[in-house]
């Protein structure tokens, strides 16, 4: 019973950190260069297949009956860095054509075609990413190095994703407090007074989304050396709208209601079922819960568009002309 | 005053005719805007000077906003050009015109309202270089010390214009006037050379218009070209060295307010 | 290799009068309210059932076209009118909207899908013999569907050239603040606008099942992007636009489909939404941004 529990959790943990990357890059994207990146789980997918297929060797090879491109046998922790470029990378080219200054409900629904369009893609025949069925038997990684147990490598994979958050959380907060955060948040503001003094927000605007979608492909990478497996049916469409729910139940461009809404949405929320005696047919609280992120969305667009806890406001910046109050 | 049909392109006014051969810090020539088949500027030049307050007023619908979005590359040119002390920017965006030394405030006032004044006057005074990510990554220290230097001129424009007391506040904790000023300054960061406009009396109170007039004049004699569209006449008079008079996106009239004011095509475009 | 072509061509036809129905609705309601709105395809699925009950209850499938279009009229109007409007009240943006309309599609997509467990049903209309019309072999059902399309299309066409109604609403999807001084009766406009594309879109369900035979939760989500595509393409607001632009993407993902398969159809159907929405001219323009404004 006790090691039941304790795996739940240390797994529980694992995708915790997982999401918060994502809340962090949809913030970024979101909140700070109010991109609406309706296609984001498309990043995290790809760093997902570009960590596995580093790690899973040559295709076809060793008697597997996998079909992809690019097998390789990366050690440790190569295939996390090589994630995070891809995610980078497709966000580099998804960027180019779709962060041009149009209708931002029109940029939206591209994005969101973009993350169809890459299912499809995926999904059909061709050697790709092995298709429908997508790849398992990614290898953990460091597991035959480290003298852990299961339990114990479990707690220790979940340090490690936690030691990432952290880290990505003081990069993005360092780089929040930057000028070029500040030209963000004025881009953010009023975008036409930004370009007049001379910001070109169309570069920022893919700087932003280029590192949303590094972070995303981390995410990616962390969670495919964890589940050992990725299909299609990771990925669909609807995932990202999780993400979003939990930024803004949380609320928006504020780490602390990422973590907050994080914690409620794909965590307590989506997991409580299981604690709950079977309700109706099998799969009716699946479709229920999907009803209820869907009018938690319309009411948070409804009451509070900022979120449970609001953004704090800046403090004045430090005096440093020496100037008498 | 001028045959119909002709361009009147103001010469030099007093201030510049100072200096010799003066170049025109901004140069407008047949400017055409149009929206949809509209033209909502038919073929317009000028020249504006450092130094100088133009004025562009006319009545409602004349296209002196639109203009003025033209100069600033907020709207794109059918047709014309228009060149910063010689160099040609038709095709120049609107950030790039920025950078060239060209700013503008907008009719509703545009101050970054996340941010408190001071911090509207770093955003500028660091612009777009201060910004880039690269530099602020590969070389921390000197970013560092750029923010410094941008903090004391911001530090400085406060002071010269007096309101020192409102660093610190957020744009919705301040007048329409107070934030028309933040605008300002934040132009001015820029250490600009063409400064431009729009309506900036909009939204102020009668005690802070003068305050401002005094402000634009001051700017003006540090020999930034002003261009100004206004509404409120007297504001004009008081506060331009010249005026070009606009009617359905053209010109049809040039010269001191006091000219102006006087002719009848103007009399009649406004009465009319 | 030809009859190949043509046959995909006349598919084509037929799959455009579908989702031709469907876009006029949709281009209906966008022109008018610039509501981006992605429960459309919901609603469909709604008007699909609609008629899928009234068939199970002895009402002919013919018949189930009006159910569905009344089913569409009404949930449209409710909505429209009711949620939206609130929304718009409290100075939702239009991408807010948007997103309202997102929430809103996935709560009644998986609220469907909690009544219907998740099942397809079969949804029979009882076959002639197929029509051979030279090289193409087609059912007399799919004939009259192209055929219903067509009609729809002329009396959307007539309604807003030659009725005051149809002249207001030009009016008010060309300049909503200049007609409201004008005098149209703004929210009557908005009203019969929700109830016209409602029912069209909730036809447009029951013409899918109709053509497709079976009915489930994701019936609207399936032609969704195509109807979208279709709508903007043709210009928003425009029926014979979107009517056009229908026409020419039932046939090119009916003609891709024939050569290349299924999944590369759809690839292509979402390649064209996506060109379209990036290249239409409905962007903001800079500093002298004509705002777009929603018409509630």
């Amino acid at each position: 019973m006790l090691s039941s529990w304790t795996f739940y959790i240390s797994t529980l943990v694992v995708y915790f950190g997982v999401d918060l990357l994502s809340g962090i890059s949809l913030n970024l994207q979101y909140g700070y260069a109010g991109v609406i990146n309706f296609g984001y789980i498309v990043f995290q997918a790809a760093g997902a297949y570009a960590a596995a297929v580093v790690t899973l060797g040559p295709s076809g090879g060793a008697g597997s009956f996998q079909k992809y491109i690019f097998g390789a046998n990366l050690p440790f922790p190569l295939p996390l860095l090589v994630a995070t470029a891809a995610g980078a990378i497709l966000a580099g080219f998804v960027g180019l054509f779709s962060l041009r200054r149009i209708r931002r409900d029109y940029q939206a629904a591209v994005l969101l075609i973009v993350s169809l369009i890459a299912i499809q893609v995926v999904q059909a025949d061709i050697p790709l990413f092995n298709g429908s069925n997508g790849l398992t038997g990614v290898p953990r990684p460091l597991v035959n190095v480290l003298p852990l147990s299961l339990q114990g490598y479990q707690w220790a994979y979940a340090g490690w994703v936690l030691l990432l958050c952290a880290l990505v959380y003081l990069l993005v907060r360092w780089l929040s407090r930057s000028p070029w955060g500040r030209a963000l948040r004025a881009m953010r503001d009023q975008e036409d007074a930004a370009v007049a003094i001379g910001l070109n927000v169309t570069a920022l605007r893919l700087q932003v989304f280029v590192i949303g979608g590094a972070i995303a492909g981390l995410s990616g990478g962390l969670l495919v050396e964890f589940i050992g497996a990725w299909s299609p049916d990771a990925w669909g469409y609807a995932e990202t709208f999780v993400i979003f729910t939990a930024i803004f139940v949380g609320g928006v461009r504020n780490y602390r209601g990422v973590l907050l809404g994080v914690l409620l949405v794909p965590i307590i929320f989506l997991q409580l079922p299981q604690f709950l005696p079977p309700i109706g047919y099998p799969g009716l609280v699946q479709s229920l819960e999907w009803v209820i992120i869907g009018v938690l969305w319309m009411l948070c667009l409804l009451l509070r568009p900022s979120g449970l806890l609001p953004e704090r406001r800046a403090k004045a910046l430090p005096d440093l002309s020496g100037r008498v109050a | 005053m001028n045959e119909p049909g002709q361009e009147p392109i103001p010469g030099p006014g007093p201030a510049a005719a100072l200096r010799d051969a003066p170049v025109p810090a901004l140069s407008a020539r047949g400017v055409v805007v149009s929206y949809g088949g509209v033209r909502a500027v038919d073929g317009l030049s000028l020249d504006a000077f450092g130094g100088e307050a133009l004025g562009l007023i006319g009545p409602n619908g004349a296209g002196k906003s639109s203009f003025l979005a033209a100069l600033g590359g907020q709207a794109r040119i059918r047709e014309g050009s228009i060149s910063l002390a010689g160099e040609d920017v038709s095709r120049l965006p609107a950030y790039g015109r920025a950078r060239r030394g060209v700013v503008r405030t907008f009719q509703m006032t545009s101050e970054f309202s996340g941010m408190t004044t001071f911090e509207n006057l770093l955003t500028a005074g660091h612009g777009a270089q201060g910004a880039a990510l690269g530099a602020i990554v590969a070389h921390p220290r000197r970013s560092r010390q750029r923010d410094q230097a941008v903090a004391q001129r911001a530090w400085e424009v406060l002071k010269r214009f007096d309101l020192v007391g409102i660093a610190d506040s957020y744009g919705s904790e301040l007048s329409g006037g107070q934030r028309r000023l933040v605008e300002i300054m934040r132009c001015l960061m820029r250490s600009p050379k063409v400064l431009l406009l729009d309506e900036p009396m909009v939204g102020v109170a009668p005690h802070l218009v003068d305050k401002l007039m005094v402000d634009l004049k001051s700017i003006r004699d540090d020999g930034i070209a002003l261009i100004i569209v206004e509404h409120a006449l007297e504001v004009v008079s008081e506060l331009c060295d010249r005026v070009v008079v606009m009617a359905l996106g053209r010109s049809i009239a040039a010269g001191t307010y006091a000219e102006v004011v006087k002719d009848r095509e103007v009399q009649a475009a406004y009465l009319g | 290799m030809l009859s190949t072509l043509v046959s995909a061509i006349a598919f084509g036809v037929v799959l455009a009068s579908i989702i031709a129905i469907a876009a006029m609705g949709f281009t209906l309601q966008f022109g008018l309210t610039n509501v981006f709105n992605l429960s459309f395809g919901s609603v469909m699925t709604i008007g699909a059932f609609a008629g899928y009950l009234a068939e199970v209850n002895g009402i002919n499938a013919w018949y189930g076209l009006g159910v569905g279009g009344v089913a569409g009229a009404v949930v449209t109007l409710v909505l429209g009118r009711g949620l939206f409007r609130l929304y718009a009240r409290r100075g939702a943006k239009l991408f807010e909207m948007m997103m309202v309309t997102l929430g809103l599609g996935l709560a009644i997509n998986y609220g469907i899908q909690a009544i219907s467990r998740n099942n397809v049903y079969q949804f029979t209309v009882l076959q002639a013999a197929p029509l051979h019309l030279g090289p193409v072999t087609i059912t007399p059902t799919q004939a009259i569907l192209a055929g219903i399309g067509l009609a729809i299309f002329v009396s959307l066409e007539a309604l807003l050239r030659l009725s005051r109604i149809g002249k207001a609403l030009r009016a008010m999807a060309a300049e909503p603040a200049l007609a409201r001084s004008c005098g149209i009766r703004t929210g009557q406009v908005v009203i019969i606008t929700w109830v016209i594309s409602g029912f069209l879109c909730g036809m447009a369900g029951v013409v899918y099942i109709i053509n497709s035979q079976s009915v489930g939760y994701a019936t609207g989500e399936l032609f969704l992007p195509l109807v979208i595509a279709a709508a903007i393409l043709g210009g928003a607001g425009s029926p014979a636009g979107a009517a056009a632009a229908a026409l020419l993407m039932g046939i090119v993902t009916e003609v891709v489909s024939a050569y290349g398969g299924p999944q590369y159809s759809t690839v292509a159907g979402f390649g064209i939404l996506v060109l379209v929405l990036l290249c239409r001219p409905a962007s903001v323009l800079g500093g002298q941004a004509r705002e777009m404004r929603l018409t509630l």
